[in-house]
């Protein structure tokens, strides 16, 4: 069932495209222009290549598009006449569920490494403490693959579920500070940081990058408290769509 | 008994689905489950499959009462899906494996016995192949195929032909044939009354949620054989016309289709002088008389044609 899955997930040739070359285009695109700029962290003052921020950015933000591949795997099983069939074998849904949440969330994985691999090893961006970063980079992954599947099953369309996922994908970029920069304000600087999981995701990155513990906890802790929340509310509803 | 089902109830909101519809199913049979759409048969295979809750009666598979959760039931079952329910982006040897999967197989079952169900569906040559790249027919066959992986000993098949050219049609009637001849007992749907001939020794004729009549083929026929069947075929018929015809007395039952009249009247024909006087003027092109069949057996009793409905 997991390879089924997993053979599956590597088959959408569509998705792997946008998530994978479209992050690394804009990372190489951004990086272009803005080629030598160091900017100063509004952490504490530890300057961090911008290429490496962008690396960050970009693989967070297109991991919340990457949770398409769970959520519309899921709907494309439990939200039609496919259903009927799965649910008339002896195999127990939830199983088929998490098989298809652990495989998108593989799958995702490798998708960040990529583009990971393209921005240090093509584009030569710093990326020191990479196993945290990757700890992080998979919390972030774990919660999204999550927060895709939630609203798909909460709202039960798959068209829903895609239209609020590339609206949060649009503006928590945006909020996070990685396309332009944002007012430093104490307001906006917590929005910057704090307001959406992707931007806890990056300043937890951005915390290990610059050996501040503290940071990266206040990043990690919030995101691995709402990682949970998202998991204790899929079970009721993976139960409403299986009963 | 291999399908038990007694007076059981299934309403969807203020719609009556099921409505004290009773049925049993031996061991070996094929019992072709006819009616037209929103008859109640995808419904009836739901609950006896545990999809749905019923909410009254009873029904028992294999002796075990259906409550949804016995997966001892799912496990015996095969379920032929009306929609196409394959995976387009696997190849039909992954499908075939995936379904066989879920029923608990080992690898090396998965192996030989996706071998074994190619060819029986006719299919071998292509088994490495996407399923996106196969004709409608191949997908409706692989579609079978998937139910057959784990060898049940009931296969409920809901509609299986729909849409697909007359060769692959009668591949698949002919392959439900070879599995009557093992043994295996088979639920089949469909409104093509053709198919339902073809293929099963009972049939149970169901409109709107319960049973209007089952038995053998000759036997339900024998419950029509009085009766006397005339097509007259006309150049432009009307709906009023078949209102007109529907309140002669004498006249049973009236249906229309392509401009052809339908016309039942017990007891023979003995009144074809007050049915051309009151279709006279739409230019009668032919008039035929016919031996009932099991459309006409739907018609007596539901006063419908099937193909209509559907």
């Amino acid at each position: 069932m997991f390879k089924f899955n997993l053979i599956r997930s590597s088959r959408d040739i569509f998705a792997h495209l946008i998530l994978i070359a479209f992050p690394v285009l804009l990372i190489a695109f951004f990086n272009f222009i803005f080629k030598g700029t160091a900017i100063v962290s509004e952490i504490n003052g530890t300057p961090i290549p911008y290429l490496t921020v962008l690396t960050v950015g970009f693989a967070l933000t297109f991991q919340i598009y990457g949770s398409s591949l769970s959520f519309e795997t899921m709907g494309s099983d439990f939200f039609s006449p496919m259903r009927d069939r799965l649910l008339a074998s002896p195999c127990n849904p939830r199983s088929l569920i998490i098989s298809i949440l652990t495989t998108s969330m593989l799958v995702s994985f490798l998708q960040t490494i990529v583009v990971l691999l393209f921005a240090k090893f093509v584009l030569g961006a710093l990326l020191p403490s990479l196993p945290f970063v990757m700890a992080v980079m998979i919390l972030s992954i774990v919660f999204h693959q999550l927060l895709g599947s939630v609203i798909m099953l909460a709202s039960g369309s798959v068209k829903t579920a895609n239209i609020i996922v590339s609206t949060y994908g649009s503006i928590a970029p945006m909020l996070a500070g990685l396309y332009f920069p944002l007012p430093d304000t104490p307001v906006i600087l917590a929005v910057e940081k704090y307001l959406t999981p992707m931007a806890l995701g990056k300043t937890a990155i951005l915390g290990i990058l610059e050996n501040n513990t503290g940071q990266a906890l206040a990043g990690t802790l919030p995101l691995l408290a709402l990682t949970i929340g998202l998991f204790f509310l899929m079970r009721p509803m993976i139960g409403k769509v299986t009963s | 008994m291999i399908i038990h089902i007694e007076n059981v109830m299934k309403r969807f909101g203020n719609n009556l689905a099921l409505d004290t519809f009773s049925l049993d199913v031996k061991k070996g049979e094929v019992i072709g489950l006819l009616g037209p759409n929103g008859a109640g048969k995808t419904t009836c295979i739901r609950a006896i499959i545990g999809l749905i809750p019923i909410d009254d009666g009873e029904i028992s598979v294999f002796g075990i009462h259906q409550d949804g959760k016995n997966k001892e039931i799912k496990r015996r079952i095969g379920y032929v899906t009306q929609e196409l329910t394959i995976y387009e982006e696997m190849t039909a040897k992954e499908n075939l494996e995936f379904f066989g999967s879920l029923y608990g197989m080992t690898k090396e079952q998965l192996a030989t016995r996706s071998l074994e169900v190619a060819k029986i569906i006719g299919l071998e040559g292509r088994m490495r192949e996407k399923t996106k790249h196969f004709s409608g027919g191949m997908k409706r066959r692989l579609n079978i195929g998937c139910s057959l992986m784990h060898d049940p000993e009931l296969i409920i098949m809901d509609e299986p032909t729909v849409g697909i050219d007359p060769q692959s049609r009668n591949f698949i009637l002919e392959f439900v044939k070879q599995l009557a001849t093992k043994g295996t007992t088979i639920l089949y749907t469909s409104h093509y009354i053709e198919e339902v001939e073809a293929v099963a020794s009972n049939i149970c004729i169901m409109d709107q949620g319960h049973t209007i009549a089952s038995g053998t083929l000759p036997e339900l026929i024998a419950r029509i054989k009085g009766d006397a069947h005339m097509l007259i075929d006309v150049r432009i018929a009307s709906e009023e016309k078949l209102k007109a015809l529907r309140a002669i007395p004498e006249i049973k039952e009236v249906a229309l289709e392509n401009n052809q009249y339908h016309i039942i009247v017990p007891g023979g024909i003995t009144i074809i002088d007050k049915i051309i006087a009151e279709i006279a003027d739409q230019t009668i092109v032919n008039i035929n008389s016919k031996q009932p069949n099991l459309e006409d057996v739907f018609l007596t009793l539901t006063g419908k044609q099937l193909r209509d409905e559907a």
